[in-house]
């Protein structure tokens, strides 16, 4: 995947078509999860692709493996969308909390997700409940606020201090 | 604003909480701010596992058509204005070198201007005589750690030759000899590690990329 991205750079389309053949189905899940609107998330995929095709020559391998920077390029497209609809979502489809659990479990098996998984368990239980729902499901601060039934400061706070915790146990 | 004002915002950022007016004002300060760039890029890392929790869906079919569409569409305003001179360009250069060649024997010599990922341009690229000089008209530093190596790709070779190691700035000038310059080239500039790409071929991003093509009205 790592040398696909310079052949994109230099408008090769038969390695970002590679590209899109390997990842997807994995990249529209992180779309849709945020979305929860399958046409949604293909207009996210869809502008995602066309700034990698644009922006490949930016990727530095140094910095991070290929799949983590798709995968920021295409929560970021969808955050936008979210964000461009008001973040008028709708809540059916999100994890409940009982579903946690397996979540983080998953994340096990993920690559780095080990470390990660620990910190997280170090954390206050709507900590790190917040900081979930904000990455995967694209919840924004008065989202989570009202989901967790706390004033909009209070949300903000737990989120910076979860965050705050999260650095300080993976450095 | 202080580190921690800067590193709380990167990871609002990462995360997604911020609203759409905070993302486009953090967006808008990236390209400038080296350390808040740092900062966004530490917090992708720290949270990139999480994006492992959605689970895998299919997109529907024929996206991949619609993209590629959106692409081709979006060629002409980049290429277009470069395959159609250049073809244009060479004929006229065929032509008219075949009545300059009496009057100044010296071949028609290519450019380029290399472009920044935001479109500025960045550098100026002259070929003359075999011999290959840039001067920079944008500069822009980078990681003191890193160094910029420039690069040519002829057209259908598959590796590009690396034209060593240049500043970021000033005028450089590749002797003749290393490359044949051609119409049609790729010059790209890359950001490696310190002494160069250690397998010969780019191992970082391109920073500035562009075609050489024949000078017109020269």
């Amino acid at each position: 995947m790592n040398s696909l991205l310079p052949r994109v750079a230099r408008g090769d389309r038969a390695a970002l078509r590679e590209i899109y053949e390997a990842q997807a189905s994995r990249l529209f899940g992180i779309a849709l999860a945020i979305l929860r609107d399958r046409d949604a998330a293909a207009d996210a995929l869809h502008d995602a692709f066309v700034k990698v095709a644009r922006a490949a020559g930016q990727f530095d391998p140094a910095r991070g493996s290929a799949e983590a920077w798709l995968a920021a390029i295409v929560r970021h497209a969808a955050l936008d969308l979210a964000r461009a609809r008001g973040r008028e979502i709708p809540a059916e489809g999100l994890p409940e909390p009982a579903e946690e659990a397996t979540q983080l479990h998953s994340l096990a098996s993920a690559q780095d997700g080990v470390r990660l998984r620990e910190c997280l368990a170090t954390l206050e239980e709507k900590n790190r409940t917040e900081i979930l729902l904000a990455f995967v499901n694209g919840l924004s601060h008065p989202q989570v606020a009202a989901r967790l039934d706390v004033p909009l400061g209070t949300a903000k706070a737990w989120i910076r201090r979860g965050l705050l915790s999260l650095r300080e146990c993976l450095a | 604003m202080t580190p921690e004002e800067r590193d709380a915002l990167a990871g609002e950022y990462v995360l997604g909480t911020l609203d759409a007016r905070e993302a486009a004002a953090l967006r808008a300060r990236l390209a400038s701010d080296p350390a808040l760039r740092e900062a966004v890029e530490a917090w992708e890392r720290r949270l990139h596992p999480l994006a492992a929790l959605a689970a895998p869906e299919r997109p529907p079919p024929g996206l991949l058509n619609r993209i590629e569409s959106t692409l081709d569409a979006a060629r002409p305003r980049r290429r277009a204005l470069l395959w159609p001179a250049l073809t244009a360009a060479s004929a006229a250069v065929a032509a008219g070198l075949a009545l300059l060649l009496l009057i100044r024997p010296e071949p028609s010599p290519l450019m380029t201007v290399l472009l920044t990922e935001s479109d500025q341009p960045a550098w100026l690229v002259e070929a003359r005589g075999g011999a290959i000089s840039l001067a920079a008209v944008n500069p822009r530093g980078i990681a003191p750690d890193r160094v910029a190596e420039l690069w040519a790709l002829p057209q259908g070779a598959t590796a590009p030759t690396s034209l060593g190691l240049i500043p970021t700035e000033g005028r450089v000038t590749v002797p003749p000899g290393r490359i044949r310059p051609e119409a049609g080239m790729l010059i790209e500039i890359t950001l490696e590690p310190p002494g160069g790409s250690p397998t010969g071929r780019p191992t970082g991003p391109i920073l500035f990329i562009g075609r050489l093509m024949p000078a017109r009205g020269t």
